[in-house]
């Protein structure tokens, strides 16, 4: 069974994956940018910019999701020592980084039309330009930390320190009086976006989750790669 | 369509930018990792040569993560 997760086979996986993920990409792509800038409606109150939610919404959604998969991998790396755990989360760190940037620019392109702010010191805006610096400080630890297993403990610590910042940044609306909006997508309870809307939502949810594998598993490819090259006359 | 997109712009230039610069960023990030994978690639193949005959014929029967190496970058030359 633990054969299946032998080094060679995921290599190989990740091949098969990449090619299925390269060839229905643009598909998927033109269906969302169909949906999301054509085919859903505007918003009664907020009009076109209402588009901006197909963009940010889901690039927040990946950027809390990277950060809580890298804080989970690093307490197993530090439990069970598991090598593989940590080559996964270093290939996931730049990009949830990517995201989350996305989601703090997008939301302040959406927050100047509807607020009629860039930005605010509000506590949703504030805890997740706090994970931006966590995303930042896990990235560069194993840049300029030369000793591997310091900047292994290192970034261990930032991610579960950060991790406390994932609860804060998802209930930040409903603890504090915020400038942003309360969750309209709940897992439990009722959702409250019309079908019109969250079609597209989802769709794009779904190019930027497969466009998210597609960088993650080459930078995997590569941490692979730079592994075997250092081992190579071990081989 | 294009007429439609064009009408967007003057509705919602904040929405083509958003969707702009996200394009633009994961565009730059999936080019820099492409880019990044081909030169360990490269990198990796020119250790691999270093090595003597055997020795390589030995990893290349043993290791099937430099096989794929090989044949990935023997497509790519």
């Amino acid at each position: 069974m633990l054969n299946y997760f032998s080094t060679s086979n995921i290599f190989n996986f990740i091949d098969i994956l990449m090619k299925f993920l390269n060839s229905i990409f643009f598909v998927v792509l033109i269906i969302g940018l169909s949906f999301a800038l054509v085919l859903s409606p505007p918003d009664y109150l907020q009009g076109e910019n209402v588009r901006i939610m197909y963009i940010h919404v889901p690039a927040a959604w990946i950027s809390l999701a990277a950060f809580s998969s890298i804080a989970f991998l690093s307490i197993i790396n530090f439990v069970f020592k598991i090598k593989h755990t940590l080559l996964i989360s270093k290939s996931i760190g730049p990009i949830g980084f990517l995201f989350t940037c996305l989601a703090i620019v997008s939301g302040a392109l959406w927050g100047q039309p509807t607020w009629g702010t860039w930005w605010a010191w509000d506590a949703r805006l504030t805890s997740m330009l706090v994970l931006s610096f966590f995303y930042l400080a896990f990235i560069f630890s194993f840049k300029i930390i030369k000793n591997d297993n310091l900047a292994i403990k290192v970034s261990s610590y930032i991610s579960i320190l950060g991790a406390i910042n994932i609860p804060i940044i998802k209930y930040s609306v409903d603890w504090w009086t915020t400038l942003h909006q309360p969750a309209s997508i709940k897992l439990s309870g009722t959702t409250s976006i019309h079908s019109s809307m969250l079609t597209p939502l989802l769709l794009m949810l779904l190019v930027l989750l497969m466009y998210s594998a597609l960088i993650f598993l080459m930078k995997y490819k590569t941490e692979i790669i730079k592994m075997k090259k250092k081992n190579l006359k071990k081989l | 369509m294009m007429d439609y997109l064009i009408s967007l712009q003057s509705l919602g230039s904040f929405v083509l930018i958003s969707f702009a610069i996200t394009f633009l960023a994961c565009f730059t990030m999936h080019y820099k990792t492409k880019k990044k994978l081909k030169k360990y690639e490269k990198e990796f193949m020119k250790e691999f040569q270093k090595l003597t005959a055997i020795e390589k014929k030995e990893i290349l029967d043993n290791s099937r993560i430099v096989r794929k190496i090989f044949s990935s970058y023997k497509q790519t030359i």
